[in-house]
């Protein structure tokens, strides 16, 4: 069936302003489709929409894309001029259907510069784009260029002033209204990042965007970052397989390592825990600098965050917990779903971080007085394999803990250590009895264990994998 | 009971032959019907995908049977008074085209096509002050582009426009415990982005800062037992991870860790006997971006009826002899 160009224009024409409609009609589209329906029907709308979900029907995207494309391009060119209602239509129009088509994401970046879009819309319509597309890495790309937009306006508002004596007042409350704003951002962030990993396995694209949010709109912020730890264990439980997701708790781990670690030494500075390679002695130590760090702690926008305060340090578990939770969790995992190489590398990936936290903080026996906070959980560490933690733990108790620290158990004797720290004697009360986080040993014993009573190959694969990278990597 | 690793299985009658003149002809083909809604989906990355088409052309043999002059025309046409090349005519320019636009002039022996100043100036802007680069004036950073950036520069000759040792600083901070590297600081490690991460490192000379027994552990591990790469744990294996995996083993010297018959196999497996070119994985659609890697995969592999391809910058070795281009490689 042949179209003449006068129709295939006034059928665009129509769709686009049929779009437009929708989302005046709806303000809550959640999700955007593609409706089969290979049959071209003229005197019907393409455009569908039931509840909270707008479809396209396919028969006319073909006609409708290059239409929009084109059409952007020749403005593009300054060949013909759009009006920005116009652009902000076809951009949308355009995005819906190919999120990946940069230059069209560039327009809105300029109409949002110029005044005629909002951040918010470009949050909206982005995720509405990832409903469809999870992947789409020109709309993290923009999300991100928008979040630097909402930063700055943040950070620096307006000019206008209230006279001398309201000023302080009007300061405060107005830095108030914009850290509520920033933690809404922030958080409805974790929303998208959320669904677009539920939608598409291992979403690149969608953690690392996660991690950056975290690294440049919550700087340091041991709440946050228990808190994510926290929540996502039940989501890594029900995604085995998901080596982003648990790469993502590999990431929360080692900032709240770098964040904890800061308060335990008042001398301590950042360069004494930067993970490195451990068989690389040709690699040069990364020189310290608060705002950027090696593995990760760099934070391109945020200020150097400050030391975390008492009330901070209150809501998190001490480290040696922590880990040892981390390693319980894995423990569980691994058990109850063998075969699943992503388990293995988490298992290795946490063993690394705490391997490397005890060397650089001198932990173990006897390590006395220098720092200034002790550490009060040195029971069951290093040479003790049956202190250690054994591994054998069912999966009950994976749902009972879910993140929180037990309460009501017995302070525990330690050794060797100084006055304890009200702080400390807090946390002591909440811990779990004699949490034991892993050593070479215990580990070597899991390995075994596993080896014993696995009948999966591939988790006899991994399990010996895991063994030959401790001697190899961890080695000693 | 045990799990199913994530794999594919290749079946018995999967193409174990290669059909280079089926490839040929299929690129040759390729976009002729302009108008194919499928061609204007992909036209934001237009420019790599000539690169991706000749560059394949090349390694067969085959370049001659492309439109030198209609490309060149179209390149000059995407440069920006910046400086910088876009995908394609009226879109923005940003590095990754730059790059693979003096790679498609490389090949024809004529980046003079291009305002070849101007391309320098564009990409020194790019870089930050911690050594990163970003991808185009909007700010967005990702080591790739540092390596889109080095690669371009060493094309053109002109690696002394940057900064390059902070452009070090900030790639090696961009390694993980586990050898590899992600898209920014604290990123997971990813095969496409350890190609590029590598690469880069090669072309700044400083590729012993790299842990290639670490790195190449990981790398290694990527393949499956069906005799494909994945990118990550637990993906599944993809040509394209044929080209990103095995090239960074090459580069740091780690190319006998995999088992090279069996991922042969796999790539061969990937053809389609009928239309030409190879696919993502057996029985998937073919395009020009895997048809690519599975045929520079294969000439990494050694296969005799196939060019030599340079590792750190995928094009024909005999393209950069002419240039007295030799990024290093470890041992």
């Amino acid at each position: 069936m042949a179209e003449t160009e006068n129709e295939v224009e006034v059928l665009v024409q129509r769709v686009v302003k049929d779009i437009n409609n929708a989302f005046k009609r709806n303000p809550n589209i959640d999700e955007i489709g593609l409706i089969p329906c290979p049959e071209v029907r003229y005197n019907r709308s393409p455009i569908v929409l039931v509840e909270n979900k707008l479809g396209v029907e396919s028969w006319c995207v073909k006609y409708l894309l290059p239409y929009v494309h084109n059409k952007l391009l020749l403005y593009r060119q300054r060949k013909q001029w759009l009006d920005r209602e116009a652009l902000v239509d076809i951009t949308c129009t355009l995005l819906l259907l190919n999120p990946d088509f940069t230059t069209a994401w560039n327009v809105r970046k300029e109409l949002l510069q110029c005044g005629a879009l909002s951040p918010e819309r470009d949050l909206y319509l982005g995720k509405l784009a990832l409903t469809k597309f999870p992947k789409s890495p020109e709309t993290w790309i923009h999300r991100r260029w928008i979040l630097q937009q909402v930063l700055r306006e943040c950070s620096s508002p307006g000019p206008d002033r209230k006279e001398q004596g309201d000023g302080d007042r009007h300061d405060a409350a107005e830095k108030t209204r914009l850290s509520e704003h920033l933690h809404r951002v922030l958080h409805e962030e974790m929303k998208v990042c959320a669904d677009a990993a539920g939608r598409y396995p291992s979403n690149y694209n969608a953690w690392s965007h996660r991690i950056w949010v975290l690294q440049n709109m919550a700087p340091g912020n041991l709440k946050v970052l228990h808190d994510e730890l926290s929540s996502m264990r039940q989501w890594v439980s029900m995604h085995v397989s998901d080596h982003s997701g648990f790469h993502y708790r590999q990431f929360l781990l080692k900032a709240l390592v770098r964040e904890l670690s800061q308060s335990l030494s008042s001398s301590s500075s950042p360069q004494h825990y930067h993970p490195q390679p451990s068989s690389n002695p040709s690699h040069s130590p990364h020189k310290a600098n608060p705002h950027h760090q090696a593995n990760g702690e760099a934070t391109a926008a945020g200020p150097c965050p400050s030391p975390p305060s008492p009330e901070d340090l209150a809501l998190v578990p001490a480290l040696p917990q922590l880990f040892h939770q981390e390693v319980e969790l894995c423990t569980d995992l691994i058990k109850s779903f063998p075969g699943h190489e992503t388990l293995w590398c988490h298992r290795r990936h946490v063993f690394y971080l705490w391997h490397h936290w005890r060397r650089d903080h001198h932990y173990g026996q006897g390590f006395g007085s220098e720092s200034p906070q002790p550490n009060h959980t040195d029971a069951g560490l290093s040479s003790h394999p049956h202190t250690a933690c054994p591994g054998g733990v069912g999966l009950d108790r994976v749902q009972r803990r879910n993140g929180q620290a037990q309460e009501g158990q017995d302070a525990m004797e330690v050794d060797g250590v100084g006055v304890p720290d009200p702080r400390d004697t807090k946390r002591l009360k909440r811990g779990p009895p004699g949490p034991c986080p892993p050593a070479l040993p215990s580990e070597h014993s899991f390995v075994a264990s596993v080896l014993d009573s696995c009948r999966s190959p591939e988790q006899g694969r991994f399990a010996l994998a895991y063994r030959k990278w401790l001697d190899s990597v961890i080695g000693q | 009971m045990g799990t199913q690793v994530k794999d594919v299985v290749i079946k018995s009658d999967a193409p174990s032959a290669l059909l280079l003149d089926k490839h040929a002809d299929y690129i040759a083909a390729y976009g002729s019907k302009k108008d194919d809604y499928e061609y204007t989906l992909s036209e934001y990355l237009r420019m790599s995908g000539i690169y991706w088409g000749l560059t394949v052309m090349d390694l067969m043999g085959q370049l001659t049977r492309m439109n030198q002059q209609e490309i060149s025309d179209f390149i000059k046409s995407c440069q920006h008074d910046c400086g910088g090349v876009s995908a394609s005519i009226g879109h923005d320019p940003h590095v990754l085209y730059t790059l693979s636009a003096v790679q498609i002039l490389s090949l024809y022996d004529n980046v003079n096509v291009l305002d070849v100043d101007k391309v320098v100036e564009y990409v020194r802007g790019l870089q930050q002050e911690d050594g990163s680069f970003a991808g185009d004036k909007w700010g967005e950073i990702d080591t790739r582009f540092s390596f889109c950036a080095v690669a371009t520069l060493a094309l053109l000759g002109r690696l002394d426009a940057i900064n390059v040792d902070k452009a070090v600083e900030f790639v090696l901070s961009c390694m993980n415990f586990d050898g590899g590297f992600g898209c920014r600081p604290g990123s997971e490690s990813h095969a496409g982005q350890i190609y590029c991460c590598t690469g880069f490192l090669s072309i700044a000379g400083q590729l012993h800062q790299v842990n290639a027994d670490l790195l190449g552990w990981w790398l290694c591990e990527r393949q499956l037992p069906s005799g494909g790469l994945n990118g990550r744990p637990e993906k599944l294996p993809d040509v394209c991870y044929s080209w990103w995996v095995l090239a960074s083993l090459k580069i740091i010297g780690r190319i006998h860790w995999i088992d090279k018959s069996k991922l042969r196999s796999f790539i061969l497996a990937c053809q389609d006997e009928e239309t030409g070119g190879f696919a993502d994985r057996p029985g998937d659609m073919v395009d020009p971006f895997h048809t690519l890697f599975g045929v520079a995969g294969l000439s990494l592999l050694g296969e005799g009826q196939i060019k030599d391809v340079n590792p750190v910058l995928c094009m024909p070795e005999d393209v950069l002899e002419r240039l007295g281009l030799h990024p290093d490689l470890l041992s």
